[in-house]
């Protein structure tokens, strides 16, 4: 039973932290104001290129090219909604189609290989078909791990949930302890007065977006090396978007994001285990629906407290800037 | 961004406009468009692929008369669902659950099929318009749902429409492996063939024309609907400002539950015209990607009925070009889906470049 | 003793107009200096320039005799310059003291919290306010929130403050606060500009006054060589009184009635405690009061746009509490909405949209469900000549259209009688004047003139004094959501007003 319990929470904190990295930069873009509906397809990209470099060279190379890639993706976001002033919802959708298509493109058998061999000639024969990579090591931390229960749960685990466990508290000092924190949530909440104190609401915004499209990126290649090593199009199955309510379920702040992005990675191995204990076998269809209907009703719930989240939303979210009205 | 650039024969300067021409904002979407080709052509030139041969395939598809059918058969889940689509986003409603509302649309009209098929309660001359009438009430149900969570709770749309694509695509899923299953399809997750008389063919011999047909009707309607009913203009203020919709004694609700139901009601006919048009039974992943190819071409169309049959006919035109161009230049399907991305990209950008005018003045240094 | 400020040619254009056209200005240590004008004389854009948020086209700018150009406000806080403006730029849920130290250049990462919350209290006391810095903005008063507009500048050392019509939404007692504050700061040495366009406070005020108008400078003089007279001619370029005949109003039967009304305002507080009033046909009831005691709530609940806690509304004897908006407009009420060219217009629309607005959906201009439009352009075209909208045509989208043409363009929406029979039975408007330049506001004023002569009762909401007591028979006084008293015409002078708008009624 307490076996069963451990690798239960283990699967749950590896599950959640695909949407706590993914939401944890997502807060700080919708905090400056900007909604980043690109999520999805930056989280796709950090995959595939995950996918690729792992096998060209391997898992630092991995990791910094998905980063960079969530980060490229973003500054297009950010110069068509900050610079251009275009609307965000639809640019942020246009990118999720875009890392979608440039994913699948990138990482079908044929260009794979032409890429694999450009990085890496020397790479090995049988790497240049295979779908799948080597995961992340899992490493325990000592003393802590041998706690019964709690210590199998949460401290055994590859490098990039040990970086989640530090970022979180991390950037939620930076959001509401420091002037940086302080002059990003002013630029969300209302960037005229910012900018009239001297902000520069442009920069703030900027890096804001790119913080956002290097987590997703990130968050991506976590999903691929953590615990879903093979490639196949679209794996993200919308995971940005569930992020996506996520940071609304936490009402923008990382220390709650913890709460929900562990909530939703419990569901998920829920379904998982049920499947698996073959709980209606023959229609493992309905366990999948679950996220995706537990995001709405978390959505609909925290609509009704809809007074109190007034102090929730940024103000500005969504709204493009100008000085000269 | 007034900038200025100097040259020995004048001064190009690049300043805000104060009117807008029709033809200058033309001309922007035309550069917008071909740029973003040059910039596929790069890409497929890096990937090792002949751009000049992706180019001829993609344009054969709209010369080639055989292609140019199936380009318009392709075109017409999208069309459908963009009209829908236009009706939403005028009311300033983000639908991006086109595609769940899509697959709604082929479960409705499938279960027609599976009600004649096995428990015959009509004759069979009544399968194309109850197929229809149970498209649009499914689809436009599903959309619903947002709308109300919407009007009462003001629930974001973006989401929770996404949200339920996902489930409608496992439902999908779920009913074709399971109940719904053709007994003598070996095994394979298929439904039961539609007969003769549920499929769009029947209607007109060739289901390009029937298609085509169903999509002018529906454009005409959307657009009576937009201009020239009670409900259009109300859709139109309430897209504009709610607080003003309000003020001049609009129920806010109501609209918003009417529009996103017949946003809805069209993307599940949309669906219809796939299982009923294109596939001929119903399958997991029929549609690939119509809804989000919608959303698309119906922003392209600045919202405007007429223009999303054109646009609705090359985006078409792409899907069936993609298959081409795996057929014969074994380019991976995804390539489509990353074009389309692209041009959208490109002509987003141009809507900022439309803003603005180069100036061209005469005599610079000497 | 060099100018803490001097503006020397300034020119700035925006698509179409000449904001500021070759405009000197200076700034004196030790001086509390004017910036006088009506709306749209160039006086915002030439401070907005000063505080580096616009760049001149041409001119110089000299900050305490250095030559500068001011890229941003960065630069402008830099040099000691601050700006308090009309709308506060406060962050509401945030708190006071992270509104004062956003933006704050100092060393090191985190925030000192406790050393800045007791070096803003200590600031605060020596101006005579008294301010917790850890309450959330939007819990303040609007005294209270222009106190903390101040403290931002002050703590950051400014020495040349500039406020823009900084009363506009203080009571009279707030005012003679600030002005004491003021007072102290001029004789710290530091320079203050005072952007306004109300006379009585620049003679009370201020040290000297400059007067723009159209983008130029008229005259820059030292207060007490001038008058208030010699001022609005220069303001105006020829004497503003209007004068109306004094027609003797025959009020009749009682149109609308409010009895012991309650309400709650957008922040969940109580906005409206017990408010009675009636208004007869044939006559105008003025609102006077600070706005944001309860004014807009009030015709809000009027119109269905709020809801009623406590009490009743009646419509022409028929109780029209809580009904909606569209059964209160079928009972013969016209809205004029406060900045209704800015939330009773959709400028992306056209002009008769906008004049069909809440037309549209009866008939003739509508049968069940097609609207018929050839009705519509037919009536536009009319109302357009009635109201003397400049417009190129019915079809051009409201956006084309100034500020006083979209004001026509309401008032032709709502007073012409457009749905039902007639005319309507009760107006009201909320500060349909404010924004206006002097003809604007002239015709707003004898269109409400003449549907009281037509027999229309009027609900007239206004924070200017001058223009309540020339138009209204009689004028109910709100202060903190309750009817502090009410007055005839004749019986009201300004300084009973100003009594009645900052104090609370015995109840």
């Amino acid at each position: 039973m307490i076996e069963w319990l451990e690798s239960a929470l283990h699967l749950t904190v590896q599950m959640g932290t695909v949407y706590l990295l993914a939401s944890l930069g997502e807060i700080y873009a919708e905090r400056s104001g900007i909604l980043n509906l690109g999520l999805e397809g930056m989280m796709i990209m950090g995959a595939a290129l995950s996918f690729i470099f792992t096998l060209a060279y391997g898992h630092l190379a991995a990791i910094i090219a998905s980063i960079a890639a969530g980060v490229l993706m973003s500054l297009i976001l950010a110069v068509m909604a900050i610079r251009m002033r275009l609307n965000q919802v639809v640019t942020g959708l246009a990118l999720t189609m875009l890392g979608l298509g440039l994913s699948g493109f990138l990482a079908s058998p044929e260009i794979r290989r032409g890429i694999l061999l450009t990085l890496n000639p020397n790479i090995p024969e049988n790497l240049l078909g295979i779908q799948q990579a080597p995961t992340l090591p899992e490493y325990p931390i000592p003393i802590l791990s041998e706690i019964p229960l709690v210590g199998e749960a949460f401290f055994h685990h590859n490098p990039l949930v040990y970086a989640s466990y530090a970022a979180a508290p991390l950037m939620w000092y930076i959001l509401f302890k420091t002037r940086l924190g302080l002059s990003l949530r002013s630029v969300g909440e209302d960037p005229a007065a910012a900018d009239s104190l001297g902000v520069n609401v442009f920069l703030v915004r900027y890096l804001a977006t790119m913080i956002s499209g290097g987590f997703a990126g990130l968050a991506g290649a976590y999903l691929f090396l953590g615990f879903q090593p093979f490639w196949n199009e679209g794996m993200t199955a919308g995971k940005g978007f569930i992020a996506l309510s996520l940071v609304i379920l936490s009402t923008w702040n990382p220390l709650r994001a913890i709460l929900g992005a562990y909530l939703f990675g419990g569901i998920e191995t829920l379904q998982f285990r049920l499947q698996l204990m073959g709980w209606k076998a023959q229609s493992p269809y309905f366990l999948a629906m679950l996220p995706y209907l537990v995001a709405i009703i978390t959505l609909t719930l925290i609509s009704l407290e809809n007074v109190r989240k007034r102090i929730g939303v940024p103000a500005s979210l969504g709204v493009p800037y100008s000085r000269e009205e | 961004m007034p900038t200025k650039i100097e040259t020995r024969l004048g001064t190009i300067r690049i300043e805000r406009r104060l009117t807008y021409s029709r033809l200058a904002s033309a001309a922007t979407t035309l550069t917008a468009f071909l740029l973003s080709l040059l910039v596929v052509a790069v890409i497929l030139r890096v990937m090792g692929l002949d751009p000049a041969r992706a180019f001829a395939v993609i344009g054969e598809v709209f010369l080639v008369p055989r292609l140019l059918s199936e380009s318009v058969k392709q075109s017409i889940p999208i069309c459908l669902s963009a009209l829908g689509l236009a009706i939403a986003f005028k009311m300033n409603y983000w639908n991006i659950g086109a595609e769940g509302q899509i697959y709604m649309g082929m479960i409705a009209a499938t279960g027609i099929v599976l009600l004649h098929a096995y428990y015959n309660l009509f004759h069979e001359s009544m399968l194309l318009p109850l197929m229809t009438i149970a498209s649009f009430i499914l689809g436009g149900a599903w959309c619903l749902i947002t709308g109300i969570l919407k009007a009462k709770l003001n629930v974001n749309e973006i989401l929770t429409t996404l949200m339920l694509n996902y489930v409608a695509i496992l439902l999908v899923d779920y009913l074709v492996h399971g109940p719904w299953r053709d007994p003598k399809g070996y095994g394979f997750p298929l439904s039961i063939e539609f007969p003769d008389q549920a499929k769009l063919q029947f209607l007109f011999g060739s289901p390009a024309c029937t298609g085509l047909l169903v999509a002018v009707v529906a454009a005409a309607l959307v657009f009576c609907v937009l201009d020239y009913t009670r409900l259009g203009f109300e859709i139109k203020v309430v897209g504009q400002s709610l607080r003003v919709a309000r003020y001049a004694g609009m129920n806010v609700s109501k609209i918003i539950l009417l529009g996103s139901f017949l946003s809805g009601g069209l993307a599940g006919v949309g669906g219809l015209s796939i299982v009923s048009g294109i596939i001929g039974r119903l399958r997991p992943g029929a549609s690939p990607g119509y809804g989000y190819t919608a959303i698309i071409v119906a922003s392209l169309a600045g919202l405007n009925p007429w223009l999303v049959v054109a646009a609705s006919i090359f985006f078409g035109g792409l899907l069936t070009a993609g298959g081409a161009l795996q057929a014969s230049m074994n380019i991976p399907r995804a390539a489509t889906q990353m074009i389309q991305a692209i041009i959208f990209l490109f002509i987003l950008v141009g809507e900022f470049l439309k803003r603005y005018r180069i100036v061209f003045e005469r005599g610079g240094r000497t | 003793m060099e100018p803490l400020v001097k503006l020397r040619g300034i020119v700035k254009r925006f698509p179409g107009v000449v904001a500021n056209d070759r405009v000197d200005f200076e700034l004196r240590r030790g001086e509390v200096h004017a910036l006088l004008g009506e709306n749209g004389a160039g006086k915002t854009t030439l401070m907005n320039i000063l505080y580096g948020l616009y760049q001149p086209d041409e001119g110089e700018i000299y900050v305490k005799g250095r030559k500068v150009r001011l890229r941003s406000p960065r630069d402008a806080i830099d040099l000691g310059i601050g700006m308090v403006h009309q709308n506060f730029r406060l962050i509401e849920p945030h708190t006071v003291l992270e509104n004062i130290i956003l933006g704050l250049r100092e060393p090191g990462i985190r925030i000192d919290f406790e050393k800045h919350a007791e070096r803003i209290r200590l600031l605060a006391e020596k101006y005579g306010w008294r301010i917790d810095p850890w309450m959330r903005v939007w819990q303040l008063s609007a005294g209270e929130k222009q106190q903390v507009e101040l403290l931002k500048i002050l703590y950051r050392g400014a020495d040349i403050l500039i406020l823009d019509e900084p009363t506009s939404v203080l009571t009279p007692h707030e005012t003679r606060m600030l002005f004491k504050a003021l007072r102290r700061m001029a004789g710290e040495g530091k320079g203050v500009i005072f952007i306004t366009h109300k006379l009585g406070e620049v003679m009370e005020i201020s040290d000297r006054v400059t007067v723009m108008r159209r983008g130029r400078v008229v005259v820059t003089k030292s207060t007490k060589e001038t008058s208030p007279e010699e001022l609005a001619y220069y303001m105006v370029g020829r004497s503003a009184i209007l004068d109306f005949g004094g027609v003797e109003s025959a009020p009749g039967e009682v149109v609308a009635e409010v009895i012991d009304l309650e309400a709650l305002s957008d922040k969940g507080v109580p906005a409206l405690r017990k408010v009675s009033l009636a208004v007869r046909s044939g006559e105008i009831l003025g609102i006077a009061g600070v706005s944001g005691n309860g004014q807009v709530e009030l015709a809000e609940v009027i119109v269905g746009l709020r809801k009623a806690t406590g009490g009743k509304v009646i419509i022409s004897g028929i109780d029209a509490t809580n009904k909606s908006t569209r059964e209160i407009i079928e009972l013969g009420v016209a809205y004029i909405p406060p900045e209704s060219v800015r939330w009773g217009i959709i400028p992306e629309m056209r002009v008769v949209d906008n004049l069909f607005l809440k037309a549209y959906r009866y008939p003739p201009y509508s049968s069940k469900l097609i609207l018929n439009w050839g009705r519509m352009f037919e009536k536009a075209e009319e109302l357009v000549k009635e109201y003397e909208i400049v417009t190129p045509s019915v079809h051009a989208k409201a956006r084309s259209l100034s500020g006083g043409n979209l004001q026509r363009l309401v008032l032709a929406r709502e007073l012409s009688g457009l749905i039902g029979e007639g005319i309507p039975k009760l107006i009201v408007a909320a500060y349909p004047t404010k924004g206006l330049d002097v003809r604007a506001t002239n015709f707003v004023h004898k269109t409400l003139l003449r549907y009281r002569r037509l027999g229309a009762g009027i609900l007239f909401i206004s924070e200017d004094l001058d223009e309540i007591m020339m138009l209204s028979d009689r004028i109910a006084v709100m202060f903190e959501g309750r009817i502090t008293g009410l007055l005839e015409r004749g019986k009201a002078d300004k300084e009973k007003l100003g009594l009645l708008m900052s104090e609370t009624a015995p109840s």
